[in-house]
């Protein structure tokens, strides 16, 4: 299998300057001063892109994702290693970067192809598709400075996807456009992907790779510490990105929770599941004083904040009457329909008009959730597929 | 190396040319005359020095002061605003040469090819004005491509050399705006060679150094016509042209491998 890309052993060194001398005054008067310290973005990068790759680059902010892209499509250079790469490259590092607000939006799009390094002729052939792709049909002989923020981009984008390089690079910019358009650009990518061209791209939203990407490289500060297939590299990514474990807990602990186990199906205590098994939630509490009416509930949530299940023993219409003591109270889940990603578990004791908050505790668990289905999505629904010829 | 550079920019040929027709474009686009100013401007100059010399200079030894003076001016002009456009090329266009990758001297190269055009089209204009008050032009006005093509190629050198130098100095820009305007008054444009000849002539070797002065003269030489029109208004030195051109080319080499050494670094310093 060729190579469309090979970084080999790529280190990348910023200067950052104290201070910006940049007239001849202050380079005179600081000459001797080193006004800089070095920084180095990108530290021995070993990378080898095979053709028809789609590879999705993640890491936080800082972690040197940017600068890959900036030096595989040569607008920097690494101060270490070499790059080669085989093939025309579009990069799409900022939307609609080039435009010219004084020209017009068909002006725009021959210079933007041509800043791309296509020509005229095959833009030609093109700019119907790339028209259609943008929905700027009415304005594309306005001038690109009345557009919106979103044809903007929209233009922009359908220039990059529409021109046919070989390898197409894509810093963050599909989080733009409509939903819609983003649907579009997806599928887009999907029939680049299917014309073995090679895709690197950028991106804060892991998902997106884990639907489009073979391949996901998780960088941190300029070094790569996870490369393989999405299904193990997101998790690792999760787990690196949760925030410090400071447990958010509330309430004046009449009733408190004293502990918290989450069983699997033989009551062993687990933190992975797969699809389809069940999951007990064993609660101990306390009660330092009896109280009248308290409600039990719990929620499991998924990274995002998004609450994926929850109940409470004042929805399921029960009462409890008066609780004094320890106690235990155990929530069945019989079958956990979620596919894959890390999910945290949230408490509560409370009273059943919810004004008083005995006991809150927030993600006070967390379990990995596995599959053995292919299927894509949060949850597993089953489902029979009836073919009628 | 540098046959690899040539290549990109033969291959970016055509981003060079679209380069150039945008900077053409964008200069007149949200004006109503649009492309009429370039025509008009030489109209405008050729119509107020008449009247100005005219009125100040009666009596003056050169009878057609006026086409002496238009016949260095413009290519003057086509030098300094070629320069003065090409040094802020690649420090003015940050949203480019941070987020794409082209041949980077596209910026200062089209920024000159602009300029190539307006010239072109009012040395035309200026022609015209020739042509109406049937101006007796010499064999040398064929030479009109040779000489427009020596001064491209010490301005594209000089204009390489500079658009690099100010994305490291800043300070550049501002030098060339002081620095062409002595360049203008140590050029032989608004006074004849003779002027200078009969009022410092042991410096005229020294003087005839600066290729600018050559390029004007031999501007001069073609189109004035002095043979017909006066003697010795202009001269052409023949040691000054050959010096003129050597340097040139140097210039240009010179030009494209100090832009070609320092271009790596050209997206983390704008």
């Amino acid at each position: 299998m060729a190579y469309a890309v090979e970084v080999t052993d790529v280190s990348k060194m910023f200067k950052l300057h104290h201070e910006n001398v940049k007239s001849l005054k202050e380079k005179v008067l600081f000459f001797r001063r080193r006004g800089y310290e070095e920084f180095w973005a990108l530290k021995d990068i070993d990378v080898k892109v095979e053709e028809g790759d789609t590879l999705g680059l993640i890491g936080a902010n800082g972690s040197g994702k940017t600068t890959l892209l900036k030096c595989i499509t040569k607008i920097l250079y690494p101060t270490k290693g070499r790059i080669t790469t085989s093939g025309s490259i579009a990069a799409l590092l900022e939307l609609g970067a080039g435009f010219q607000a004084d020209l017009t939006g068909r002006e725009n799009v021959y210079l933007n192809a041509s800043i791309l390094g296509f020509s005229r002729k095959e833009v030609d052939k093109k700019f119907d598709d790339i028209v259609a792709f943008s929905e700027l049909e009415r304005f594309i002989d306005n001038h690109v400075r009345n557009y919106s923020s979103g044809m903007y981009v929209r233009l922009g984008f359908a220039i990059a996807i529409n021109v046919d390089p070989d390898i197409l690079i894509i810093d963050e910019v599909l989080a733009v456009g409509d939903e819609a358009f983003q649907r579009k650009c997806l599928e887009r990518i999907n029939e680049i992907q299917n014309a073995g061209k090679t895709i690197i791209f950028v991106t804060h939203n892991v998902e997106v790779t884990q639907e489009i990407c073979n391949r996901v490289i998780m960088l941190d500060q300029g070094n790569i510490v996870k490369d393989g297939a999405p299904r193990e590299v997101v998790p690792f990514y999760h787990k690196a990105m949760e925030p410090e474990e400071e447990s958010r807990e509330r309430g004046n602990l009449r009733i408190m929770v004293t502990g918290v186990e989450l069983l699997n199906g033989e009551g062993k205590p687990a933190t992975e599941f797969y699809t389809g098994e069940s999951l007990k939630i064993r609660v101990s509490y306390l009660a330092q004083e009896p109280v009248e009416d308290p409600v039990f509930g719990f929620s499991i949530d998924d990274y995002r904040g998004f609450t994926a299940y929850g109940t409470n023993t004042g929805l399921k219409g029960m009462n409890l009457g008066t609780v004094s003591g320890e106690g235990v109270i155990e929530f069945d889940l019989k079958s956990l329909p979620m596919l894959e990603g890390r999910y945290f578990v949230n408490l509560s004791i409370h009273s059943r008009d919810e004004q008083t908050v005995y006991h809150w505790l927030d993600r006070h668990a967390t379990f990995e959730m596995n599959s053995r289905i292919n299927d894509v999505g949060l949850l597993y629904i089953p489902c029979e597929i009836l073919v009628n010829p | 190396m540098m046959i690899e550079k040539i290549r990109d920019l033969w291959l970016h040929r055509e981003l060079l040319w679209n380069m150039t027709v945008k900077e053409l474009k964008v200069k007149y686009k949200r004006s109503v005359l649009g492309f009429v100013w370039s025509f008009a401007n030489p109209i405008i100059m050729i119509a107020v020095f008449s009247l100005v010399f005219a009125i100040l200079a009666k009596g003056a030894k050169m009878q057609w002061f006026v086409v002496y003076l238009m016949s260095g001016l413009l290519p003057w002009l086509f030098f300094v605003n070629s320069l003065m456009q090409s040094v802020g090329s690649v420090v003015g266009n940050p949203g480019l040469v941070k987020k794409v990758y082209f041949p980077r001297e596209i910026l200062p190269l089209a920024a000159v090819g602009a300029n190539i055009f307006h010239f072109v089209l009012q040395m035309s204009v200026f022609f015209v004005f020739l042509l109406i008050i049937r101006w007796h032009f010499s064999i040398y006005i064929l030479l009109v491509p040779l000489v427009l093509l020596l001064e491209v190629i010490f301005t594209l050198g000089l204009s390489l050399f500079l658009s690099a130098a100010n994305v490291y100095l800043r300070d550049v820009q501002h030098f060339v705006e002081v620095a062409t305007m002595a360049w203008f008054w140590l050029t032989p444009i608004v006074y004849t060679m003779s002027t200078f000849s009969s009022v410092a002539g042991k410096y005229t070797p020294i003087y005839l150094i600066n290729p600018m002065a050559d390029i004007v003269l031999m501007w001069q030489y073609i189109i004035y016509n002095p043979q017909r029109y006066g003697p010795s208004a202009v001269y052409v030195s023949p040691w000054g042209f050959v010096g003129t051109v050597i340097v040139s080319v140097v210039l240009l080499v010179f030009g494209y491998f100090f832009f070609t050494r320092t271009e790596r670094g050209f997206a983390e310093q704008i």
